[in-house]
């Protein structure tokens, strides 16, 4: 029997440490690994899933698929990554779901059904993005998911849904409707929201510069592919609305001044991605809300360097910034963190990053375009209908949030202690930027002005018994950066 | 806000805040609560909401006894829902030595004549809790013990309170107290408050208010950690605590389960906020499931802690000044003050009204310590 006594605390802060802790390996992880172990530190890598890739590149290396070459090209050129990730001395701790990161450097993860710690001198978040929610009536329903996570099934088992509807907006939605039709599966429609206006605002904003008619191409000729296959294609879609009373019966909306009624059991969801934010709000960075994307995002310095010097945060996380922008920042965050460490000198790390820098502007200007073209409109990111669901795991409504908003509660966090918003298990990533937009409404403030909820690790659920069994994971004589 | 003016003037909008501040108001007192933060932001808000007069210090057991009166017609008097439930406390012997233990209490209290805690056997205590692991051989019981939900309770008076006139003023700390002639003025960075009388509720922040006012206090502060699982099947409908092991958890009615038992982090004052020690609850969550093995499996959903005042004899202040006139302290509750917010109220509007109290308060005065002194 286990009794207690204030000897059998576990000992965490003992032994050794890493240099740098990286918490996922997607591509700017892997990159920031693969630069860091170049240089002689010694680096471990903590991921949830099974493969390193991250969700762009997720099983780029071992797909269940027989012809994974029709998943396209900006798939495939994640293996050469995924690769040298693989054949440097990072460590890398597959299947470990982080849920504490403190600011004292200790790493705390599940894994093999214990929790595990360790401590390094400097940390990369690199946790990545998530979908935005899409909070319109109906959209808690069965049958009603996410086209990340459509995709996300067809990448990691092969699984697949005939005849279902997508909606929304994004490249990544056209992207997975076409891969969906390449591996020959029937889908019932495409039901584009993203206004006409955005066409012109968004080719406003870059004058028309190369990149960006190639990607306004690419977006079309993806759109092109869908309408060949025969796919009903939907286009300035308002007004939604998914019926049924269990469960999806179909999709109400407004195309072409014209009321469409379809019927589907599976209705797909997109509007972009937004970072994921529970890491790190749970660690108390710093964080201000971006226009432009319409996110929250960790202030970071351009080295990626957040409020607490010793963590950095590159990729999707510190902002959408897509893969190849994630890779670069994931390389500019090591390259500080080497300096920091003393393993390089302050001119080695701004020789290196100089063409890192010119190739993230380049990037950036890119991705100014896309954000405007595919901005998601108001009325799918701030609910207007009072049944509509805005926290799926406690069950609130727009409704429920007016009373609570009535009877006093004024920020996020007084809305959570009043109606149990933001408090299932998803920790408020579900909600969070729906509340701080729907509160910016109701008082005529900015968003900013508003805030986001005040977040506590664990950052993901972890069970009782796994929380009890503690072990410490240390560098491997073999990966210690000794020589430096 | 300059040169604000009322007949009392609360500092912290705590329970213990909040509640005074609603039985003077009800008099006709005017009443203004200044809170540095915003009302039950720090323990009052995010406490285990236990409400309990089960294993009280004999010396707080009159007090305990009286609230938890008051607590079984909260919702009614405050026109509120404090989520207050009563389903009972039980307290489980994991062995001889605590069976022992509550015997020896058992005698205590009833010579004292109180009989609220009633000591059960193994096989009443698997009644109660069909779940609980069989080494446990009995327990102790409250019936009228219970629950309540610690942020809406605190509202539930602050709201209460308003309706009777009292002012909440938020984000406004006391910088420097002064006695002027009669008045009491405070100093904040918001502008000058003035009033007869100062009541200081200032939970981990006491002994600084305490020091202003003219009064030293062996005040300590700490951080205790909670946490909180995703909804489960039902298993224990009584709040359940352990005789000698930091266990305490009750499950809600919408199936999460609230695990406590006063493990502490670290309490970070100066900053207003507080870190976890995660090995402490992982011994935590080993107890959980040694009583109760079901909750192998539980996924914990939140973890945090609050900002609590202690004093060396874990019992509170409650009573006046003993170096100025007109100036009062409710603190130091030491991590059993929620279930006596309601009482408290009373007692400290009784104070100011009238100077007297029907209870005695012998034990909580704030120089209780420094007569002590060798």
């Amino acid at each position: 029997m286990n009794i207690y006594s204030p000897t059998d605390t576990p000992e965490f802060n003992s032994g050794q440490s890493y240099d740098i802790a990286i918490i996922g390996a997607g591509p700017a992880g892997m990159s920031a690994a693969v630069t860091a172990a170049e240089a002689g530190a010694s680096v471990v890598v903590l991921d949830d899933k099974p493969k390193a890739g991250g969700q762009i590149y997720r099983n780029v290396t071992n797909s269940p698929l027989t012809q994974p070459e029709l998943l396209g090209e900006d798939y495939l050129k994640g293996a050469a990554l995924v690769e040298a990730f693989e054949k440097s001395s990072t460590e890398h701790i597959h299947a470990a779901n982080v849920w504490h990161v403190g600011d004292n450097g200790e790493v705390l993860f599940s894994r093999d059904g214990g929790t595990q710690s360790l401590t390094a001198r400097e940390l990369i978040v690199s946790g990545g993005a998530m979908e935005r929610p899409f909070p319109i009536p109906g959209w808690h329903l069965p049958g009603v998911m996410s086209a990340g996570s459509a995709q996300v099934m067809l990448k990691s088992d092969g699984l697949v849904r005939d005849d279902a509807v997508f909606v929304g907006t994004g490249p990544l939605l056209y992207l997975i409707v076409a891969q969906y039709l390449r591996l020959g599966v029937p889908v019932k429609a495409l039901v584009d929201t993203t206004p006409k206006s955005a066409y012109l605002d968004a080719m406003a904003e870059v004058g028309g510069a190369l990149s960006a008619t190639s990607m306004l191409r690419k977006g079309l000729l993806l759109l092109n592919e869908i309408r060949q296959a025969g796919v009903p294609v939907y286009r300035f879609a308002s007004d939604l609305q998914i019926t049924g009373n269990s469960a999806v019966t179909g999709l109400k909306f407004t195309s072409g001044n014209e009321g469409r009624q379809l019927e589907a059991e599976h209705i797909f969801l997109h509007q972009g991605v937004i970072p994921n934010l529970n890491l790190t709000r749970a660690m108390g960075l710093e964080h201000h809300w971006c226009d432009q994307q319409l996110c929250w995002k960790p202030t970071l310095n351009r080295w990626g360097q957040s409020s607490l010097d010793t963590i950095a945060v590159a990729g999707d996380g510190s902002g959408i910034v897509g893969a190849d922008g994630a890779s670069v920042m994931g390389k500019l965050a090591a390259l500080n963190q080497l300096q920091r460490l003393g393993q390089i000198s302050a001119d080695s790390r701004d020789q290196q990053a100089q063409p890192l820098f010119r190739e993230l502007e380049r990037l950036n200007k890119f991705r100014r375009f896309i954000d405007r073209l595919y901005r998601p409109i108001k009325a799918h990111r701030i609910p207007e209908s009072d049944d509509t669901v805005v926290c799926r795991c406690e069950e609130r409504t727009v409704a429920d949030l007016k009373r609570g908003f009535e009877l006093g509660a004024n920020g996020p966090q007084d809305l959570k202690g009043m109606t149990r918003c933001g408090m299932g298990p998803c920790q408020g990533r579900q909600c969070g930027h729906t509340v701080s937009e729907l509160l910016a409404q109701w008082r005529g403030i900015s968003v900013a002005e508003v805030g986001y909820y005040r977040l506590r690790s664990p950052m993901r659920l972890l069970n009782l018994t796994e929380l009890g069994q503690f072990s410490r994971v240390e560098p491997k004589p073999s990966t210690t950066g000794a020589a430096s | 806000m300059k040169n604000a003016n009322s007949d009392v003037l609360i500092i912290g909008g705590g329970i213990q805040g909040c509640s005074t501040a609603y039985n003077l108001a009800r008099q006709g007192v005017s009443v203004t609560v200044l809170e540095k933060d915003w009302v039950s932001r720090h323990a009052s808000g995010v406490n285990a909401g236990g409400v309990r007069v089960l294993g009280r210090d004999v010396a707080e057991v009159e007090l305990s006894k009286a609230s938890m009166e008051l607590w079984h017609g909260l919702d009614d008097e405050l026109d509120a829902d404090t989520g207050f439930r009563a389903r009972s406390l039980i307290n489980i012997a994991a062995d001889e030595n605590d069976m022992e233990t509550l015997r020896k209490r058992e005698a205590l209290m009833h010579g004292l004549d109180y009989h609220h805690e009633k000591m059960i056997d193994q096989q009443e205590l698997r009644e109660r809790l069909p779940h609980v692991a069989p080494h446990c051989v009995g327990g102790v019981v409250s019936e009228q013990d219970g629950y309540a939900i610690p942020y809406q309770s605190t509202l539930a008076f602050r709201r209460a309170a308003e309706r009777f006139g009292a002012k909440f003023v938020e984000g406004v700390a006391a910088q420097r107290i002064r006695k002027i002639g009669q008045q009491w003025l405070v100093e904040t960075n918001q502008g000058r408050f003035e009033a007869e009388h100062l009541v200081n509720c200032s939970g981990a922040w006491a002994d600084q208010i305490a020091v202003k006012i003219g009064d030293n206090v062996p005040l300590t502060h700490s951080a205790p950690m909670l946490m909180i699982t995703t909804r489960m099947p039902h298993f224990a409908t009584p709040v359940v605590g352990a005789v000698s092991r930091p266990l305490s958890f009750k499950q809600f009615e919408n199936g999460t389960v609230l695990i406590g038992g006063g493990a502490k982090g670290f309490a970070d004052r100066e900053n207003n906020r507080t870190r976890l020690d995660y090995a402490k609850m992982a011994v935590g969550a080993r107890n959980a499931v040694e009583f109760f093995p079901i909750m192998a499996t539980a996924s914990v959903n939140r973890m945090w802690a609050g900002l609590e005042a202690y004093m060396p004899d874990n019992l509170p202040v409650i009573g006046g000044s003993v170096n100025a006139d007109n100036a009062w302290h409710a603190f130091g509750f030491s991590a059993h003050g929620f279930q006596m917010g309601p009482i408290v109220g009373q007692v400290m509007a009784e104070l100011i009204t009238t100077g007297r109290s029907r209870f005695d308060l012998n034990k909580f005065r704030i120089d209780r310590f420094e007569r002590k002194v060798l």
